[in-house]
């Protein structure tokens, strides 16, 4: 089992100052999975509970001279604690002042006080004078049998909404959700095909709500039909909706809805919503644009699918 | 209709004793709203939000319809309107644009019997009142903290003077003299010593959470000793944010006519002292 890269500049300054701060605050721990092609961040794909965050990239965009083999199809995967792979990739970064390439790869050592060798990520920057080495301890890399559960989970979350609405400008959603989180649990958030999104928390002694119309659809939609709804309130708008077929209703945690949306500290340029067939669960799909153009850049993906609380009225 | 922020200062100051969000009753009026808290039947804060505050007040009920509300459930929930960067108006609809609109319903609780009768009276033909500067007031209260537990507030006509004693672990007086200090006591009215004893914690409810523009005005804070030595405490908070335009304000220049909140709390005297002797 082998793997080492070098980083590219890009793959360097997407990972430190936009992805890790990102995927950090959906879980600190998650799976590393490398595969020949691409890099994966994953987080709760095994275990079901908990928001379900997917960051994919194709290698190229964060790595050159990329090694990888293994006897499971030249893949490896492993889990790895965020936070401290984020202070080394800026610890090396710091010390590293003549910009020497990068270089990541896994190793297996003898820790101190041990006698069992375990597994590292390891950064090594080397000079003609110098090198920095630091080394980001990692789980035993995954049983086949695992990493075959891995790849299917991974295969069965790339299911998709027939329905995506575009979310409203991020921070503002941010905002909003991270007030709104001290007044109740549980968040319903609807999506409907004319392109309305609708969040709202509900308890005994308050109901608080936004409605937000008339975002870019994606996938399936429906027009014209609102038009009598216009004097309604967001509420029974949202419900007939619901009854018509037009719409559909899921609970998620309000925690997990507000770490989905602290995704925005990867600075996507664009968000949308949707809901997984059957109400199975809510989707948030997170678009980067090829630098200065509005291009979605397709070498770069993240992904949020939250677990809903209740089957809702879908 | 009205600026989300305005609610916050009053709201934080009279609504948040000893830290924790009471339990409220509001009270809805021709003339406005009143936001009513009470602790353990010896304090009671009222907030005033005059008619004039709102750019818009309808009012058509009969009577004064009251109801009980969590005020922590409220103050969240306005929070949620007031998001940064965002026009804070507290609107039920559009917060930026024609197709977007946050609401809220606050589920209303019946309001618990008031336990006793705040009414109160002058406790003669000459009021006993002094007014002083908020920011000394609240440094003084501060102060009197480490004695603690029971502080005596004496007035007395000659020589003009307030004083504040508190006895505990030590004993602290504070004296406010009138003419020693006209810039510290701006007002003041007694015909006759009257002296009466008040637990530091209702007495610091009402300086401890007083915003810090009351104390940055620093117009001075008004304290009456009425009948039964029944002490009201009255703040003046003004809610106006002169460096924020209004953004839904058409006409240029105009200000609504009332930028001020009335805060006032009652403390009951404790129980200990002889009034007959101490109010002839």
């Amino acid at each position: 089992m082998k793997f080492k890269a070098f980083l590219t500049d890009n793959g360097i300054n997407l990972l430190e100052k936009r992805i890790l701060p990102a995927l950090d605050k959906t879980g600190k721990i998650c799976h590393l999975y490398l595969t020949p092609d691409h890099a994966f961040f994953l987080h709760n794909l095994l275990n079901s509970d908990g928001p379900q965050s997917i960051a994919q990239f194709q290698v190229p965009s964060l790595f050159h001279d990329y090694r990888i083999s293994s006897q499971n199809d030249d893949v490896i995967a492993f889990s790895i604690d965020l936070s401290l792979l984020h202070r080394a990739l800026r610890s090396i970064l710091t010390v590293n002042s003549h910009s020497n390439p990068i270089q990541i790869k896994l190793v297996k050592k003898l820790p101190p006080q041990s006698t069992q060798p375990t597994p590292f990520l390891t950064f090594e920057a080397k000079g003609h004078k110098s090198a920095v080495v630091h080394d980001v301890p990692v789980s035993k890399p995954l049983s086949r049998a695992d990493v075959r559960e891995l790849q299917l989970a991974l295969d069965s979350a790339q299911q998709m909404p027939e329905t995506l609405v575009k979310a409203p400008e991020l921070n503002l959603l941010q905002n909003f959700v991270d007030r709104m989180k001290h007044v109740g649990d549980v968040i319903r958030v609807s999506i409907s095909k004319y392109g309305d999104l609708h969040l709202q928390i509900s308890t005994t002694l308050i109901t608080l709500g936004a409605e937000f119309r008339k975002l870019v659809v994606l996938g399936e939609r429906a027009d014209g039909a609102d038009g009598g709804d216009q004097g309604l309130s967001a509420q029974s708008r949202t419900e007939r909706a619901v009854q018509r077929g037009d719409a559909m209703s899921v609970q998620v945690s309000v925690k997990h809805f507000f770490k989905c949306l602290q995704s925005s500290l990867a600075k996507p340029d664009c968000a949308f919503y949707g809901i997984a067939p059957q109400g199975a669960c809510l989707i948030v799909i997170f678009q980067f644009f090829v630098p200065g153009t509005r291009q979605t850049d397709k070498s770069i993906s993240l992904h949020c699918r939250l677990p809903v609380l209740d089957s809702g009225s879908s | 209709m009205l600026c989300v922020d305005m609610w916050w200062c009053p709201m934080e100051c009279a609504c948040r004793i000893e830290g924790i969000w009471m339990d409220a009753v509001v009270e809805l009026s021709e003339h406005g709203i009143v936001i009513i808290v009470e602790d353990t039947s010896c304090l009671q804060a009222k907030v005033y939000l005059q008619r004039e505050l709102f750019l818009k007040y309808d009012y058509g009920a009969q009577g004064r319809p009251r109801f009980g509300v969590s005020l922590g459930l409220f103050v969240d929930c306005l929070n949620t309107f007031s998001a940064p960067g965002r026009s804070n108006i507290l609107e039920l609809r559009s917060v930026d644009s024609p197709d977007a609109c946050i609401y809220a319903e606050i589920r209303t609780r019946i309001p618990e019997t008031i336990s006793w009768d705040y009414n109160f009276e002058p406790a003669g033909s000459t009021p006993l009142s002094f007014t002083v500067k908020s920011a000394a007031l609240k440094e003084a209260i501060d102060d009197l903290e480490w004695p603690g537990s029971s502080i005596q507030i004496k007035l007395q006509p000659v020589p003009p003077s307030v004083i504040f004693r508190g006895e505990g672990h030590g004993d602290l007086q504070i004296d406010f003299n009138y003419y020693a200090n006209t810039d510290l006591l701006i007002a003041f009215s007694c015909d006759r010593q009257v002296s009466h004893r008040y637990k530091y914690k209702f007495l610091r409810a009402t300086t401890s959470n007083i915003p810090s523009s009351v104390i940055r005005d620093n117009r001075g804070s008004k304290l009456t000793i009425g009948r039964g030595g029944m002490l009201k405490v009255q703040h003046l908070v003004s809610v106006a944010k002169p460096s924020v335009p209004h953004p839904h304000v058409e006409s240029a220049g105009y200000q609504p006519p009332s930028r001020i909140a009335y805060i006032e709390f009652f403390v009951k005297p404790e129980e200990v002292e002889d009034d007959t002797v101490n109010d002839s």
